[in-house]
């Protein structure tokens, strides 16, 4: 037997204080930051898988990431100019066919979109159904407040489906382009149109390293879950635990931006970064950019002709 | 060939935020073409050298010349001198997660030579072949998070070689590699050692260092040098060894005889 001669003489015996090895039939869950933290790393990681569905041969996928671009930038703006919900409700329409051509199965297209129209307008529009910020004609009555009557007001609901169908509308517009381009092939797009280089490399590598510090998250919860004894909850001691997470994080987020500066300057950076663009315009971009302009030119002037 | 050392270190010394030693006085030469294995334990300041000698960090003390020229941050900042110092010099970090940082393989590659400025075709050309020699063509247009330890650090390396630099730095080349991408990366140092690279190298492997050092410079762990010589030599130094710490003395029973060795080379 190896024997160490600083290895304490109760780490070479058997545990005396062992634990009983059997059920009790008292449960614990883990606790609410922990199950956060899990749950974010899990949530994180599989939104970003969805560049497997922008490998999909589908009719989006086959073009060029710019005139992808520029053609959602063209639809997302006449969205915006539109005032009529059936008008706006045809747009929807035309992202969901847009999906299935694209091999994004509907439901979870579908989804995915009205996941976030409660969270990012929801709650903005709901006060606006009222009468008391939006008067007209009630035709959902809730009751009486000083001699007023109260509720739900046609213009109000008409005002609100509105912005919930638009909101709805470019939510699908930007999901439609994010989940048939993969990420780099974006970023080359917003490179070759928009945005300064510096800035892209930026976004390149804040997503190229959410990866890393999701691994280094979810090690850290797993870690912890293995050195975890069922015992009373201490919400307190948990939120303590995950500051002290957040802490060694950020230190690890550190040295590893340190190194990773020293290793882009090891390979000659010099505070301007120069990539390679390997993107091809060909006349299907040509026409999917028309097709878009058309459109948004067509909706508008149509929306126009309907009145106000 | 010339008889002028390619790199030259005098009397460095370096220390963490002033304070944490990690070089004490540490002096030597490397020849063009030698492969040169950096000996020690773990914070011995291998590393450390390893960055002073890639220009990345600079001797608080002591100088530094590479290529007959003295490197320093001042010299570095010039435009045509830190060309010509990269361009000449390939540094593989131990975390090659801190290496490939561009969103796929392809970019990560053509990094380097876009940054010293060179022909798109030319950076085309050299990425297919990188490619080709490495093995990982169809890793190419992959994103990091999707590959292994094995395929991150062989994009690394193409990263570095693309480059076609005259020395190469290796910062614990093996660790975290299985067995097979382990030999594959020795296998490969062999060969550049053999088209002319110098290599210089920091490991604590002793198993494989006659087959890919010509000499070896064992740190100790006050990290100064302790010994310099040919591999052979310095795995026969038991004590030096110990004094670095690169082995340890091991006591065992073989049936009714107890013996104690070393742990270097294979022994059990």
């Amino acid at each position: 037997m190896i024997r160490n001669a600083s290895t304490p003489s109760w780490l070479l015996e058997g545990e005396s204080a062992a634990f009983p090895y059997s059920c009790s039939g008292k449960r614990r869950r883990g606790g609410a930051v922990e199950k956060t933290l899990d749950g974010l790393a899990k949530v994180a990681r599989q939104a970003l898988m969805s560049e497997e569905v922008a490998a999909r041969n589908g009719l989006l996928q086959r073009l060029d990431a710019r005139a992808k671009l520029l053609g959602v930038l063209g639809l997302l703006i006449a969205v915006g100019l539109v005032r009529h919900i059936p008008v706006l409700l045809g747009f929807y329409a035309l992202t969901l066919v847009l999906a299935a051509a694209s091999r994004i199965g509907l439901p979870w297209f579908v989804r995915r979109v009205w996941l976030f129209i409660p969270l990012f307008s929801g709650l903005i529009v709901a006060p606006a159904m009222f009468s008391f910020v939006t008067p007209g004609e009630i035709v959902l009555p809730l009751g009486h407040w000083f001699g007023h009557e109260v509720g739900l007001t046609r213009q109000g609901l008409t005002s609100a489906g509105l912005i919930v169908c638009r909101v709805a509308t470019s939510i699908s517009l930007v999901v439609l382009l994010t989940l048939t381009t993969s990420w780099p092939r974006l970023l080359s797009a917003l490179r070759a149109l928009l945005l300064p280089r510096l800035l892209v490399l930026v976004l390149g590598m804040a997503y190229r390293y959410l990866f890393v510090l999701l691994d280094a998250v979810s090690e850290m919860v797993t870690a912890r879950k293995a050195r975890t004894v069922a015992g009373r909850k201490d919400g307190r001691r948990a939120r303590a635990v995950a500051g002290f997470s957040g802490g060694a994080l950020f230190g690890k987020a550190h040295s590893l931006s340190e190194e990773i500066h020293q290793a882009m300057l090891a390979r000659g950076y010099r505070g301007e970064a120069r990539t390679l663009e390997r993107l091809g315009f060909r006349v299907a971009d040509a026409a999917w950019l028309a097709a878009c302009v058309l459109l948004a030119v067509l909706t508008v002037g149509g929306d126009r002709a309907l009145g106000i | 060939m010339s008889t002028e050392p390619l790199l030259s270190v005098e009397g460095v010394s370096y220390a963490y935020l002033e304070r944490y030693r990690a070089l004490e006085d540490v002096s030597f030469e490397v020849a063009r073409g030698e492969r040169l294995a950096l000996l020690g334990a773990n914070g011995c300041g291998k590393s450390t050298l390893l960055k002073i000698l890639a220009g990345l960090i600079f001797p608080e003390c002591g100088s530094y010349a590479a290529f007959g020229e003295q490197v320093s941050e001042e010299k570095l900042e010039d435009e045509q001198f830190s060309r010509g110092f990269r361009s000449r010099v390939g540094f593989v970090f131990q975390n090659a997660d801190a290496q490939v940082f561009s969103p796929t393989a392809r970019e990560e590659i053509a990094f380097g030579p876009l940054q010293l400025g060179l022909d798109r075709d030319e950076i085309e050309a050299r990425i297919e072949d990188v490619l080709a020699m490495l093995e990982i063509e169809d890793l190419a247009e992959r994103a990091p998070y999707q590959l292994s330890a094995g395929q991150k650090k062989r994009v690394a390396i193409a990263s570095v070689l693309v480059m076609n630099p005259e020395l190469l730095l290796f910062d614990e080349p093996t660790a975290g590699l299985d067995p097979r991408a382990r030999h594959w990366l020795l296998e490969l140092m062999v060969e550049l050692g053999r088209a002319g690279k110098t290599i210089v190298f920091a490991s604590h492997d002793l198993a494989e260092l006659e087959w890919i050092a010509d000499r070896c410079l064992v740190l100790s762990e006050d990290h100064r040098r302790l010994g310099d010589g040919a591999p052979a030599e310095i795995l026969a130094n038991r004590d030096l060894l110990l004094q670095a710490n690169l082995v340890h003395g091991h006591t065992h029973r073989h049936g009714g005889l107890v013996h104690s060795h070393g742990h270097e080379r294979g022994h059990h």
